[in-house]
């Protein structure tokens, strides 16, 4: 195999080559597409196609399926030699399709599969989104109740998603059903590959309180779908599952340290003190480097975790770390730049983009404290599963899953 | 600080550690409690002899390190010392022994350097001036008076100042910021013991009474130099602070882990209730947090990072208000028997509230932090 620095080597000159350099314009003022329209996706593909030509598509992918069949170290090379120029945007579905859901659907999905799927996943034709919360299942996602029941040779799936990002313009989603009512929660899910474009898929976007529409919720009436759908075994879909939430929380992910630079302070933040003219305001200069201090105290944790699994650390729980830092800090964060630019930041003229920064920053403030696993679910992973501590009763893990849904209404906090 | 070790930095922070154990456990500080971690010559003569006041200083100075990076060393070897309240000055000494070996005076270097280096003296550095003004030149001022200086002023929060055989102090003057050695028992030198909160370690106020020192007694050049040479203190200073600071968190948020993990309440282990379960995951990650801090920190001084004092900085303000939640979270887990004298918590939440005010309390240094970034 070929080892990382000269794979290294070789990716740096293909890159040069073959691939624009990044505008760093687009990077200062924070550009993010908003709306992914057919002609913006056009476009990724064909930088898709030519990276997977390449072969710096799918790098640690097996090479049968169209990957390159190396490690997370060459992985990890790529993104590092990458970071200049003009990647494939697909945006959050391009995560979810190949962070989470490829990683997983390779480990657990049969070789026909594969072969149907991958090489178009390489080539930027299949994008994959999550078909894993309900409206009345996040936290809890064993306890999800969209339905797949056997008919003849086919399923037939009712139910509904919710926040499933990028659904609008992604061919399939990764849906986790119910396909066993008379078995305790966990024993009785399955995997499937949903086509979005299939009979009876209804997808709505979700007006999120920041404006924008990047969520979806969709419904499933009657959807057929056959054997060939079904990722893993029949029932046994949470083993799936676990897999995953380790790729959910970044485990295998490469990461980009912040490069050491001169300058700690935020940009974001340097900006809005001095446009609020509070450079001199000691309360003022605290927040901005409490900021800078969690900002940098983050990277650093993200090295000193990635640093543990490099040593073989097994439990992916360590993740949640990295994880629950992100969603203590970042509401923090949010409310700082509220309370730096005050009236600047509350209210801004209609045609400012770093006016509207501040409330933005504040407004999804919270997402990582809940998207991803709650901050409440990284506390019980992290007490159990890092620290030992022991687990708390269960109330639903043994009954049947009908029998729980029914009693659900009826809790009196007394047991046995 | 605890993955990622050579097997050079292993042996060295478990012989420490042994010697520890051996020599100063926690049952000894617990003892010593009235004298406020007065661990006597010996102690500190083996210390020495394990390199613990080496490290930081030049192999031409007699000096010596277990890697390449002397500093990260000295921030393990800190670490290890936090988790077992261990008593002395030794950041003053470890301070004062780098400053001589890169600013040192010829005579300084080959009569003072030598017995830091063997235990034989201990030394500390009286740098906060008050809580009004925690940099490091305030407090006193130096005049030229014939062949030597004259000292006035005063600093407070002087580790073992009563104990110490030489004080490092940084004054300023007409001639910029400069440091000064000055012996125990010079006529002028006014220390006075105080009580505090830490009962693990003693810390004095000192004056300078119109002190005399000789020309000789300067440290380095006053002026940008040892504008300089006191820069690199406090980034030295901060990083073994911080470093004693987590070894102490660690060693704190492990026993609470314990005590939840044994103790009963409504038919089960108190850390099965998600609100104590919690308490300790967030406590956990302040930990992860810090740790992950103090090694950036350390590795830049260490590497001379151009970016060094805003990254010490950084570690020293997060670390000193972090150690003060874990100490007061671990608190509650303990609930009441965390409110006895018998069980090691207070001497933990003692340690890491008077660590938090060492060389600049947390506010002071994201202050610092700001100018250093040029705001």
């Amino acid at each position: 195999m070929m080892d990382v620095e000269t794979f290294r080597q070789e990716a740096r000159s293909w890159l040069d080559a073959n691939m624009a350099r990044r505008d760093p314009l687009d990077d200062r003022l924070n550009r993010t597409i908003e709306e992914w329209t057919p002609e913006y996706l056009a476009e990724q593909r064909v930088l898709q196609k030519r990276l997977h030509e390449g072969g710096y598509a799918g790098i640690s992918w097996p090479e049968k399926y169209g990957g390159r069949g190396l490690t997370a170290a060459h992985d990890q090379a790529f993104v590092e030699e990458a970071r200049e120029f003009a990647m494939p945007d697909f945006g959050v579905a391009g995560g979810t399709t190949h962070m989470v859901c490829m990683p997983t659907i390779l480990q657990h999905a049969s070789e026909d599969f594969l072969f149907r799927h991958v090489p178009k996943v390489l080539d930027g034709e299949e994008l994959i989104c999550q078909f894993f919360s309900e409206p009345e299942a996040g936290s809890d996602l064993a306890g999800v109740r969209t339905r797949a029941e056997r008919d003849g040779d086919r399923w037939i799936l009712n139910g509904g998603k919710i926040w499933s990002s990028g659904a609008y313009y992604s061919q399939y989603g990764m849906c986790l059903a119910r396909t066993n009512w008379d078995v305790p929660k966990h024993r009785g899910l399955t995997w499937f590959l949903v086509p979005v474009d299939a009979p009876g898929v209804t997808i709505q976007r979700i007006h999120q309180i920041n404006g924008n529409s990047e969520f979806c919720q969709e419904f499933f009436d009657d959807v057929v779908l056959t054997d060939d759908d079904v990722i893993g075994e029949v029932d046994h879909g949470w083993r799936v599952t676990q897999t995953m939430l380790v790729y959910e929380r970044g485990g295998g992910r490469p990461t980009v340290l912040k490069p050491t630079s001169d300058s700690k302070l935020p940009a974001d933040m340097v900006d809005l003190i001095r446009r609020v003219d509070r450079t001199d305001d000691p309360v003022a200069r605290q927040l901005v480097a409490r900021a800078a201090i969690t900002d940098f105290a983050q990277a650093c944790l993200g090295a000193r975790i990635a640093t543990k699994f490099k040593q073989g650390a097994l439990d992916a729980a360590l993740a949640g770390y990295v994880k629950l830092a992100h969603g203590i800090y970042d509401p923090i964060r949010g409310r700082i730049g509220m309370e730096i630019g005050g009236a600047a930041s509350l209210t801004w003229a209609d045609d400012d983009p770093d006016g509207v920064s501040p409330s933005i920053g504040y407004l999804n403030g919270r997402i990582l404290s809940i998207a991803g696993g709650t901050n409440e679910m990284q506390r019980n992973a992290i007490g159990e599963r890092v620290l030992g501590l022991p687990r708390e009763p269960s109330f639903d893990t043994n009954k049947p899953f009908a029998e729980v849904v029914r009693n659900a209404r009826n809790w009196s906090g007394q047991v046995g | 600080m605890d993955i990622d070790r050579s097997d050079d930095q292993e042996l060295f922070v478990q012989t420490s550690e042994r010697f520890m154990e051996s020599t100063w456990p926690l049952t000894t500080v617990r003892d010593h409690l009235d004298q406020h971690g007065d661990a006597g010559a010996d102690y500190w003569r083996k210390a020495a002899e394990l390199g613990w006041f080496a490290l930081l200083v030049s192999e031409e100075d007699g000096g010596g390190s277990v890697s390449d990076d002397g500093v990260y060393d000295a921030a393990l070897l800190a670490y290890t010392r936090g988790q077992y309240l261990q008593p002395g000055p030794f950041v003053g000494t470890n301070v004062m022994a780098a400053t001589l070996s890169a600013s040192g005076s010829d005579a300084q270097r080959t009569e003072v350097l030598p017995a830091l280096i063997a235990g034989e003296a201990a030394a500390t550095w009286a740098a906060v001036g008050s809580p009004a003004d925690q940099d490091p030149t305030a407090g006193v001022r130096y005049r030229p008076d014939g062949n030597g200086y004259r000292l006035s002023g005063s600093k407070v929060l002087v580790q073992d100042a009563d104990r110490a055989d030489w004080l490092l102090v940084t004054a300023t003057g007409d001639d910029g910021p400069a440091q000064f050695l000055v012996a125990r028992g010079s006529s002028g030198l006014v220390v006075t013991p105080r009580d505090g909160l830490d009962v693990t370690r003693r810390f004095c106020d000192v004056v300078f009474d119109d002190l005399a020192v000789p020309t000789s007694a300067t440290v380095g050049h006053p002026g940008a130099d040892t504008a300089a040479d006191v820069e690199r203190q406090l980034q030295l200073a901060s990083v073994l602070t911080v470093a004693e600071s987590v070894g102490a968190m660690r060693h704190d948020v492990e026993l609470a882990t314990q005590y939840a993990k044994d103790r009963v309440a409504f038919g089960r282990p108190i850390g099965s209730f998600q609100a104590v379960k919690h308490l300790l995951a967030d406590t956990s990650l302040l930990v992860e947090l810090s740790t992950g801090l103090v090694d950036a920190a350390a590795r830049a001084v260490g590497n001379g990072d151009p970016a060094a004092g805003q990254i010490t900085s950084m570690a020293k303000a997060y670390v000193g208000d972090a150690g003060i939640d874990l100490v007061q979270n671990c608190f509650q887990v303990f609930g009441g028997i965390g409110y006895t004298w018998e069980h090691d918590q207070h001497l933990y939440l003692r340690r890491l509230t008077t660590d938090a005010a060492l060389y600049g309390d947390p506010a002071w240094h994201r202050e610092r932090l700001c100018q250093l970034a040029g705001l």
